[in-house]
Order: C-alpha cells, then structure tokens, then sequence
C-alpha cells in the first residue's frame, strides 16, 4: 500500500476514491477555505456546509484531509517534505513543484496530471457527441444527471493510475501520466463511432425506449416504471409472446425474422407499454425473470438506499455518522469485493496535526502555519 | 505452466504495464470484452475463447469488442475441446468471464477447480447483479441496469420520464472497474504468490457513480431533483436551439462579464444592465425567461454560427456535435484512430484516454477472426506441435 496525494477536482476525484476503497491511504491536499468539491449540493441534512456536501461525502470517504495553502513559500516546503514519502500524486490543480523537481525528490513516484478538465460538464458533454444520444427522440438532449459522467472519468483516471503503481511495484520504476477529460468523455461513444464509420449507422436518442437493445424500454405499470429488455433471439422473442398473448404480435409471422422486429419495434413497444399497464411492476419484473427476460424495476436513489441486493452483499453497510446519526452508507463496487471498510469523509485539515508533526513542524510552528493561514 | 512474467518482470520502457499478462477471455458482449481489450491496450495477450456453435454473427464481431485479441476457437463440451481449455486455463495468469455461475462449474472451469492446482491464477467473474445476494440469478442488459441503477431517474427535468443515454453505459462501468480489480489483484499476488476470485457486480460499479444521491437520499428520505441541463451553480447555462432539425448549442455563464457578453450579443443590452440578473442568484430566479431569451436568438443561427459568435463574445458555449461531427472534425475524437484495413472507408476504434512517459499502450489493431488464432494460440501458451494439433482437430476439439 502506498502513500497516495490527491489534488483532483471533480473528473479525478472518483479515482482517489477507489484507490481509498484498496486500501492505500489517500491524502487529500485542500485550500484551507475547503477544495470545490465541499461546495457541490445536494447536502446531506438540506443545508449548505462545507462538510455536508453529498459529493464531498462520497467522494472523500476513506480519505485524510491536509489543509494547505500551496500558493505560499510555506505551504510549498510542506508539500515539499510531503512529496518525499508519497507513492503516486493525482492531480488536476496545478503543483508547486515541476514535474523534474518532483522527480528528483522521488524519482519512482507516480504521476498522475489530469488535462482538459477547464471546459465545464455540459460543454465538455456536448463537444464529445455524448449529448446527441442522451434524451428523448424530438425533445431537448440532455446531460446524464448527477454528475455521473465525472464518476466516469475518475474510472479512467484510476485505471490509468493502477497500471502505473502496478509498474512502479514491480519494477521499482516511476513514469509520470497524462489523462485527458476531454478524450475520456470520448470514449463512452466508440459503439456509435464504429457503428458509423463500418456502417454508416447513426445512433439517436431513443429516451426510454429501445436505445441500444432494439426491443427494450421503461414501460409504465400501474405503479411506476419497470424495464424489460429483449435479447435479440428468436427464442427470447416467443418467450415474451407466450407471456403477453398478444393478438396483433404474435400472430404477425414475419416479426419471427429479426429485422422485421426491429422495422417495428415502435410498433412493439407500443403494444407491450399498453399490455403492462395493467399489473403492479414488482410483479412484472418478477414473472419476467422467472421467464428469463432481464428486468428490473426503474429506480430512483431513493430506493437504491434501501436496496435488498446492496445490502445483501455488503455494498451498503450500516454505518453511525458523526453528524447525521445511523445510516447505510455505500463502501463502493471495489471495497465489496475486498471487503475494505471505509471511513466518512474527513473534516477540513483534520490531518494536518498528525500530518504536519509526522513531517518534522514543531507545535509552534504548526502555529505559525495556522495563523498565516497557511494550513 | 504457470506464467512468472509478472514475477521477474523486465524494465518498463517500451512495453505495455502488463506485457506478457496470459488472459484468458470467456467474455460475450460487452462488459466482458471491454474489460479484455481495455487490458489489451495495457499489453496483454488476450486469448479468447469462442466456438462456432455459439458465434452471434458478423453483428458482432465488431472492432470494439474484438480488437487487440487473438482468438481460439474450442468446442467445450467436446471432451478434446475441454481438455485444451483447461491447459489453457492452466498456463492462465488471469481469466475473465461472464456467464451465470453454474456454467463455468458445469464446465469444470470455475475457480475452486481451477485454482486447486493453479493457486496463482486470478479469476474475475463480471455478472450482473453478482454471483450472491437475492437478485444473483436476475439475468441483467445495459438497459435494466441504467433504470435500476437510478442512473434514469437522475437524468432529465422533473416530471420527465425516465431517460436513458443510448450507449452501453453499465458494461463501460464494469468493464473499467474489473480492470481495476484485476490489476489490484495482480499487485496482490506479486507480494503473496496466491491468486484470488473476484466476484464484480455491474450493477454495484453503476450504484457507486451514484453514490452522492443515494447518501443524500438516506439522509433527507427523499429523491433528489432531477436538474435537467442547469447548474446548481452557474446561470444560465442550457442547451438552445438552432436551426435546422434537432441541432442545439450549448452554453454556460459563470462571471458578470460573460453575462454582460452573452446579453450584449442577443441585442438586449437591457439585460446587461438589469440590476436584477446581475448576480448569479438573480439569473437562476429568471431562468425561464433568460432561457426564452437566448433561445430566440439562437433559433435564428446555425449551431455552428451560434457557437462561433458566442465562444467569439467570449460565452464558454460548445455546440451539440453528433457522431459524424466527431469522426470528421479535426479539432477532437483525437482518441479514435484508424483500425488496419482493406474497407473503402476507414474504420475507427477508441483507443486509451491517456498516456504513458515509460510504458507504452498498444496500437490499434483488427478485431480477431473467429478461431483465427487457434494454431498459433496452442503453439505460444501450451507448446503443442503440428501433429498433436492435427490430433486434436480429428477429435473435434476445435469447432
């Protein structure tokens, strides 16, 4: 396990995260006003603070806080002495220290530069082509919602740091990565780009209905929405006939050839919106797997709070929160498989004591450094 | 034989961080195969394993998927066709797979059989919802795993319905996150000497990206607002229209300035001045109104004219590009690149976000024909010769 920096703003930040979730003990290097991410809502209790914000919570969970003004003479030598003992820097903020200096402090250190990060999510977005498949056909596009798209980019920024501590371990060798925003949100629309240039197929926006499955969609039950996709296969397709005893469906013989399917599957989709309308979605969902049709119920954070299969597999754990009292908190996909616990997020500069005294500064001087507003 | 490449391993400069990773690659579309070509990009060797019985087609042997790997084909249920899979699996670092559960122990090629004499091999199962837990036999598509993830409830305005982005989004959370895994494990097992199994559920890896609201949602006992295109932040910022079907520009107003720009440009200086929007907390109050403002003036501009004048005016504004504007701009999708091939058109496939200053990422090469590499997969990994191949062949190991 090494020492990790983690000066990322909100495209990294997911990243810093999951190496917390593997164990290693990740520092987070804040302003001593609190780093952006403190200042996103929503906020856990539903007023503004710099230790409430939903995003500083889940994203900073597991990690130490070390308050520290890195535009100062001062806050440079402690980043300095910092440096010294780190394993692997994630940054999007500039550093103090070239990337040469901090070499030569640590020459088998990880380097983690974030690039393309200035252009803001819904630009960024839009610019990547990922705005033109997300919506409702004939309505405005629009972004995914709760910044998920930036949990996306911390996914590659991650990878991209695992492989290089990888290197690091094993061959004692440090290298320094550059991971580009911009090109990451790119990533998310290969299927469409090859789907283009081998086809010449577009992708539009489908909304709910059919957007990369042909017959599938989130279809209005008599309580709320539930989700059904369809496998391509003919077998699938006379499965969902036997269950919906369709009269114009399955009598139609053509629809047996997937091509015709997916001529009509508005037509489809129509009929099996207006069949499901009947029956609570709890029990659809349920026939449906019985019947070996993948679906699910459409869900909102709220549910997925309480959800039987998070808590189940230990992915939301019951959890006492110093300021919000009892609660399932989510330790997040890699913390499961290794059963890591994780710890709340911290409290602004609630390391620098230990930090700054581990670091060689006095009491007095760790004063000092406080008046000055250094840390 | 068990691979010890990651053990003594050679200097980095010039390879891959995993050169010389032995994979071995169950995988059907698509968090699976994302998951191997990703580790592909990092260096490794995928061998994946198909058999013709079970080929989808030509549909699917996209670049996407198939790049970058070498392909086996093996009739598994064929008592040669197992036996090979199960050498293979030996000379194994890492296998990936998802299928349900019970096929790979039907299979003899889960993990507790495998790893009684391969203790070093890492075995990462990649399923829906997870191999325990009441929904461990849910059967689970992209599609089910954005509406139960929350991912369609958060995206959209209030009051729309639920609202999906057309990609395979949950299979690019898995896939990234079993990488991660992986590559967690292979650091484990250069310090222990053991391998491990890794029980990855997609469906966790999406919850995680949601992570925020569902803490928010705990606490308040509420969902969150669904925030459509604005910001909770800046004002206005929205997505216009333009002329022309569906064509939109995008902007955003985060200082005084750029305001005072924006409302100078729409010919309504009068706003520049209104003393009510000139703060960001007035703006948000009157984004309706902005919004019917800028739209008017958009309405009568291209997106590409709407853009230009606007990053002009110094407005931060991106105009909607589609999938063709990515491909044939110069000016981005610099991660695709070109894949090797007779095609009139070229083909283009992602490649990695980001670089290396010592270890190198692959280049793109074609998606692997079906049991294209049969031969020389059997010669590199297991050291058969010709004869016993063609032995094997008589038996019907390969189909």
């Amino acid at each position: 396990m090494v020492r990790v920096l983690d000066l990322t703003r909100q495209a990294g930040v997911y990243a810093t995260r999951l190496l917390a979730e593997e164990g290693h003990e990740v520092i987070r290097i804040e302003s001593p006003a609190g780093d952006d991410l403190r200042h996103l809502g929503p906020f856990l209790g539903g007023v503004p603070g710099i230790e409430d914000g939903a995003y500083h919570q889940f994203f900073n969970a597991g990690k130490r806080s070390l308050a520290l003004d890195l535009t100062t003479a001062e806050g440079r030598e402690a980043f300095e002495r910092l440096a010294r003992t780190a394993g692997v820097i994630v940054a999007s903020t500039p550093l103090p220290l070239s990337e040469d200096e901090l070499r030569a402090l640590r020459p088998e250190l990880v380097l983690v530069v974030i690039t393309g990060e200035d252009r803001s999510e819904l630009l960024a977005y839009a610019r990547a082509g990922l705005l033109s498949i997300t919506g409702h056909p004939g309505r405005m596009p629009v972004l995914m919602g709760g910044h998920i798209v930036y949990a996306a980019t911390g996914a590659w920024v991650m990878v991209a740091a695992a492989a290089a501590l990888l290197v690091q371990q094993l061959t004692g060798e440090g290298q320094t990565v550059t991971v580009d925003i911009q090109q990451c949100f790119e990533t998310f629309l290969d299927h469409a780009v090859e789907n283009y240039t081998a086809k010449g197929r577009t992708t539009e926006r489908r909304g709910h209905r059919g957007a990369v499955t042909p017959i599938s969609g989130a279809f209005p039950s008599e309580d709320g929405f539930w989700m059904l996709s369809l496998h391509d296969s003919l077998e699938r397709w006379k499965t969902l006939m036997d269950w919906m005893q369709d009269p114009v469906l399955a009598d139609d013989e053509s629809l047996l050839n997937y091509d015709e399917r997916l001529k009509h599957r508005d037509l489809i989709l129509d009929r099996i919106g207006t069949w499901a309308q009947a029956f609570p979605k709890q029990d659809l969902v349920i026939e449906a797997q019985r019947r070996r049709i993948p679906s699910a119920p459409v869900s909102t954070s709220l549910e997925l709070a309480e959800d039987v299969q998070l808590i189940d597999r230990r992915f939301l754990v019951q959890a006492a929160h110093p300021v919000h009292g009892k609660m399932l908190f989510p330790r997040g996909a890699l913390a499961t498989v290794w059963d890591q616990d994780i710890g709340f997020a911290p409290a602004l500069g609630s390391a620098n004591a230990e930090l700054l005294g581990e670091l060689g500064y006095t009491p007095e001087e760790q004063v000092l450094l406080f008046e000055r507003s250094v840390s | 034989m068990v691979s010890d490449v990651l053990l003594a391993p050679e200097k980095q400069g010039g390879r891959g961080p995993v050169a010389g990773l032995k994979v071995l690659d169950f995988t059907h579309v698509f968090a699976g195969p994302f998951c191997t070509r990703t580790l592909a990009d990092l260096g490794a060797d995928i061998v994946h394993v198909e058999s013709r019985q079970r080929d989808p087609g030509d549909r699917h042997r996209a670049a996407y998927a198939h790049r970058n790997k070498r392909s086996i084909s093996l009739d598994l249920k064929n008592e040669a066709g197992h036996a090979v899979a199960t050498r293979l699996a030996m000379a194994a670092d890492v296998i990936v797979e998802n299928f349900s559960s019970s096929v790979m122990r039907r299979l003899k090629l889960d993990y507790d059989t495998l790893s009684v004499e391969h203790p070093r091999l890492i075995y990462i199962s990649l399923s829906g919802y997870g191999h325990t837990g009441p929904r461990n036999a849910w059967t689970s598509m992209n599609m089910n795993l954005q509406a139960y993830t929350g991912l369609m409830m958060t995206t959209g305005s209030e009051g729309d319905p639920p609202t999906s982005i057309s990609n395979s989004w949950n299979d690019y959370m898995g896939g990234l996150h079993g990488v991660m895994a992986i590559l967690r494990a292979l650091s484990e097992r250069a310090v222990s000497g053991c391998g491990r199994n890794i029980d990855l559920s997609q469906f966790e890896c999406s919850v995680a990206t949601l992570g925020p609201l569902l803490m928010a949602s705990a606490v308040s006992g509420r969902p969150p607002k669904r925030a459509g295109n604005r910001s909770s932040s800046a004002a206005p910022q929205g997505v216009y229209p333009c002329t022309g079907e569906d064509e939109w520009c995008t902007l955003r107003i985060e200082t005084g300035a750029q305001w005072r720009a924006l409302a100078t440009l729409i010919g309504a200086p009068e706003l520049a001045n209104d003393k009510r929007l000139a703060s960001a907390v007035g703006r948000m109050r009157h984004h309706d109104e902005l919004d019917a403002r800028i739209g008017a003036w958009t309405r009568q501009r291209s997106k590409f004219e709407a853009e230009e004048l606007l990053q002009r005016a110094g407005v931060p504004a991106e105009r909607m590009r589609r999938v063709a504007e990515i491909v044939e701009s110069p000016d981005c999708g610099e991660v695709y690149k070109p894949v090797p091939s007779d095609r009139p058109r070229p083909v283009l496939a992602c490649s990695l976000p980001f670089t290396f200053s010592r270890s190198t990422v692959a280049a793109v090469t074609p998606s692997c024909r079906l049991g294209e590499h049969t031969e020389e997969v059997l010669h590199d990994w297991l050291g058969i010769d010709d004869a016993e191949i063609a032995a094997l062949e008589r038996r019907g190991g390969f189909v």
